[in-house]
């Protein structure tokens, strides 16, 4: 009897043992703005990257600066027929996580399931001018377009390839909702799925067959939270390692066992009038809105420092002449020129905002008191993003307060600020008709000269300030917290989460 | 008694149709499609791309068809699929509906059983400082919302004593039954709170009630012993009408679980209940009303049928 009991403590023990002798990695991968919880399906996100490519991988991908693009799949590329021709080298020796050899024929077969549209796919517009694609070998892949796209690259870095010996088997159709996203799926990445538990967690443990070498922990944890604030007290009791931070949390940490992490989110916040409506026709108005902001008041105030002045659309530095106008704060300015305007004071202008954080409102109150000193009335309203969707693919709006994800790659807001794209066609919500605009977003995408590409979109951002179809104010901070007993942990606020290389398979833990 | 109970069980039926036909209705009137909730809103996607995945969703029917072809379903025991995700809306209650049912199950007991006692400690001892003090803790909780207790007993209890985790239904990789209760009991002890404080504010006036009844003074009189007469002639005539609040409290039992459920990351119906209503995800919403709306229903039959069971006077004709 007590032999058994030895016996069975032992095993007990032993077992422990093993439990604990697994590295584990547990954080709340899908929170805040970069996080799409429970949605994995690559095709149809546009957000959730971070956790996307821990088990798929992308052809290229940015590197944790956002500065530069490299190779992931494809080892190299080669850009010829004038920026029409990209032909993709694959790295040799990558398998999917079922063994099966990864080659050319997936990465033809994803960026046709991209461009079909049963698959409900996100790329589409992306993608859209590809003309063919061939797969003259196993580790060779040449993508023709019917016309110059110099950003396809930096769509390819958020674009998973999946497994054609898994997917042809499902109708494109069907792939949408499929269940294989959240059961079964197969990728390259450096872990691959074990388990999913509904609302709970998502669990991946480590690919042993990596082509950059096995993962250092055993398993990566994606915990889920319906509240910001639990995932932000499950770091703080340890049950977490990771998480995303607002500015009040970071706060709240000092001296602690968790690092605080910080970047620049790439999103820049604006004030977006709705260009179709002839209340904002005089351009005299949209100047004096800006002149009546003390932006910097603002950043210092409310968001502790942590966001930088923009002055438009476009964030990357490279792309922002030196020579912008910074529409200094400059009450007497605007009410000058809201007179010139023939502005009617008691008129009031609604400011609808997908945002319902406090920070957030607490921007909104300010300006609107900012506002009142020169006479401008605005009423702030908050919406949940489906209605907020709704007003703004009318026309029946007046104003709005939001952000626009930018990525390093300016092309990115093509789709916002081209005149082609307006609701229902696409997302230039505020219906800019700028004809000149136009045509630098189609040369920005035409030309795959760097000195042209640079010129043409600071000509973008030139424009815009000077224009005004949207008053840029700034580009918050993003924050995030991670227990110090990481190493090696690389992580960047991006839009949508972003695709950049964070070295997962070097991640540990003490 | 059977016929009533089976009476009652068909007057639900009607009630049930009234009720999802109002908050499909009531839906209609809600701003924002589901394919707006569906389609972020950075996603540049063609008008064609937007016909087909409306029209699979049965989008593009008109509305009135659209809410008799989900009753024709739903009257065969299929409540459609979940927008977001594909997944059938049955199977996602099926999963749903015992984890809320567990939070609610010990929340209401802890709820009765600690609500009742104090409720009766506080009607002995009237006028006492012991009582002043229940009462005070019962206005406190009741004033509590849900929100506001449960992040104050997460932080108290999972980050600074750290007795519990920090919200989650178990803990990745281990799920035992153990590791579930430890996750089960800080929600619903907060949960119970309400319920006790509402509980014990009746308890006590029902007693109070009932202490100056004539049969009472006379129990005592006849000199049986006070904790007999307090057991068998006052709580027992105290307790009928605390039966009838135990039932009709089900809903906002309901209603605080829906917090806590998000506030605990707890994976329950109330949380699928917020996130479908956020994301506009017709079906599920109205999968959840249905099933949320009969167990409020089964709640308040099963307390009339209690009620009987204990005040002998009640007839069901």
């Amino acid at each position: 009897m007590i032999k058994r009991s030895v016996l069975a403590l032992t095993l007990a023990l032993t077992t422990l043992g093993t439990a604990s002798a697994d590295k584990v990695i547990t954080g709340a991968f899908d929170q805040g703005p970069g996080g799409a919880p429970q949605q994995f399906n690559p095709l149809t996100n546009t957000a959730g990257f971070t956790w996307l490519n821990k088990y798929y991988s992308t052809l290229v991908l940015y590197d944790a600066g956002f500065k530069k693009i490299s190779g992931d799949l494809a080892s190299s590329w080669v850009v010829g027929d004038g920026g029409k021709k990209y032909t993709f080298i694959l790295q040799s020796g990558v398998k999917w996580h079922d063994g099966k050899p990864f080659t050319s024929k997936d990465v033809k077969f994803s960026l046709e399931l991209a461009n079909n549209p049963d698959s409900g796919s996100a790329f589409a517009a992306k993608f859209g001018n590809i003309r063919s694609i061939q797969t003259p070998n196993t580790r060779t892949v040449v993508v023709t377009l019917s016309k110059p796209n110099a950003a396809l690259l930096d769509a390819l870095t958020s674009f998973m390839i999946l497994p054609q010996h898994e997917l042809s088997k499902i109708p494109a159709r069907e792939l949408r909702t499929s269940t294989w996203w959240r059961t079964e799926p197969v990728g390259t990445g450096p872990f691959m799925w074990s388990r999913h538990v509904p609302d709970q967690y998502v669990e991946l443990k480590a690919n042993p067959n990596y082509y950059k070498g096995k993962p250092k922990v055993d398993r990566l944890v994606n915990r889920y939270f319906k509240e910001q604030a639990a995932a932000v007290l499950a770091l703080k009791s340890g049950n977490i390692d990771f998480t995303y931070l607002t500015l009040d949390d970071t706060k709240t940490f000092s001296g602690s066992s968790v690092s605080i992490l910080s970047g620049p989110s790439q999103v820049a916040n604006y004030l977006g009038f709705n260009n179709a409506s002839d209340q904002f026709k005089d351009i005299r108005v949209r100047q004096a809105m800006l002149h009546a902001i003390d932006r910097n008041t603002i950043i210092k105030q409310l968001y502790g420092g942590g966001a930088e002045l923009a002055y438009c659309p476009v964030t990357n530095s490279r792309y922002v002449p030196k020579s912008v106008n910074k529409y200094a704060y400059d009450p007497a300015k605007a009410r000058q020129l809201l007179q010139a305007a023939g502005w009617n004071s008691s008129q009031n202008i609604e400011v609808i905002t997908y945002y319902t954080d406090q920070l957030s409102k607490d921007v909104l109150v300010t300006l609107q008191q900012m506002f009142a000193q020169v006479g401008l009335k605005i009423t702030p309203r908050f919406l949940d993003t489906p209605t907020y969707n709704q007003v703004t693919n009318g026309t029946a709006f007046q104003m709005v307060y939001a952000g626009i994800g930018n990525g390093p790659d300016p092309d990115t807001l093509y789709p916002s600020l081209h005149s082609d794209f307006m609701p229902p066609n696409g997302t230039n919500r505020m219906r800019v008709n700028l004809p000149a605009v136009n045509k630098l977003f189609e040369q920005g995408q035409e030309t795959a000269a760097v000195a042209a590409r640079t010129k043409a979109y600071q000509n973008v951002c030139s424009l815009v300030n000077e224009q005004l179809p949207w008053a840029t104010l700034w580009t918050a901070k993003r924050f995030g917290g991670a227990t110090k007993d990481l190493v090696n942990f690389v992580w960047t606020p991006a839009p949508g989460g972003g695709r950049y290389d964070d070295q997962a398979h070097l991640w540990d833990i003490k | 008694m059977g016929t009533y109970v089976v009476r009652r069980l068909l007057t639900t039926i009607p009630l049930l149709l009234v009720i999802t036909a109002i908050i499909f209705t009531m839906l209609q009137f809600t701003p924002g499609d589901p394919m707006d909730a569906y389609i972020p809103p950075d996603q540049v996607i063609s008008v064609q791309q937007r016909e087909i995945i409306r029209t699979e969703l049965g989008l593009d029917q008109p509305k009135p068809v659209q809410y008799l072809r989900w009753l024709g379903k739903a009257a065969q025991g299929d409540l459609g699929y979940r927008i977001k995700n594909g997944e059938p809306v049955t199977s996602e209650i099926a999963r749903r509906l015992p984890p809320t049912l567990m939070l609610m199950g010990l929340g209401m007991t802890l709820g009765v059983a600690l609500g009742v006692f104090f409720g009766v400690l506080a009607a002995v001892k009237r006028y006492t400082a012991l009582d002043n003090g229940l009462t005070f803790l019962a206005f406190l909780g009741i004033s509590t919302p849900a929100f506001l207790a449960g992040l104050i007993g997460m932080y108290v209890f999972a980050l600074k004593l750290q007795w519990f985790p920090a919200g989650g239904y178990q803990t990745p990789g281990d799920g035992s039954v153990l590791d579930t209760l430890s996750h089960l009991i800080l929600p619903a002890s907060i949960l119970s709170v309400t319920y006790i404080a509402v509980l014990m504010r009746y308890t006590r006036s029902s007693v109070l009630d009932v202490v100056f009844q004539d049969y009472v003074r006379t129990a005592s009189a006849k000199g049986v012993p006070h904790t007999r007469v307090i057991s068998k002639h006052v709580l027992r005539n105290a307790l009928i009408p605390v039966v009838t609040v135990i039932g009709a409290n089900v809903a906002n039992l309901i209603g605080g679980a829906v917090f806590l459920e998000s506030i605990f990351s707890w994976p329950g119906t109330g949380q699928l209940y917020l996130d479908a209503i956020d994301s506009r995800d017709y079906p599920m919403i109205m999968g959840t009303t249905l099933v949320l709306a009969t167990v409020i229903l089964l709640a308040n039959l099963i307390t009339d049928v209690l009620y009987g069971a204990i005040d002998p006077r009640i007839r069901y004709s």
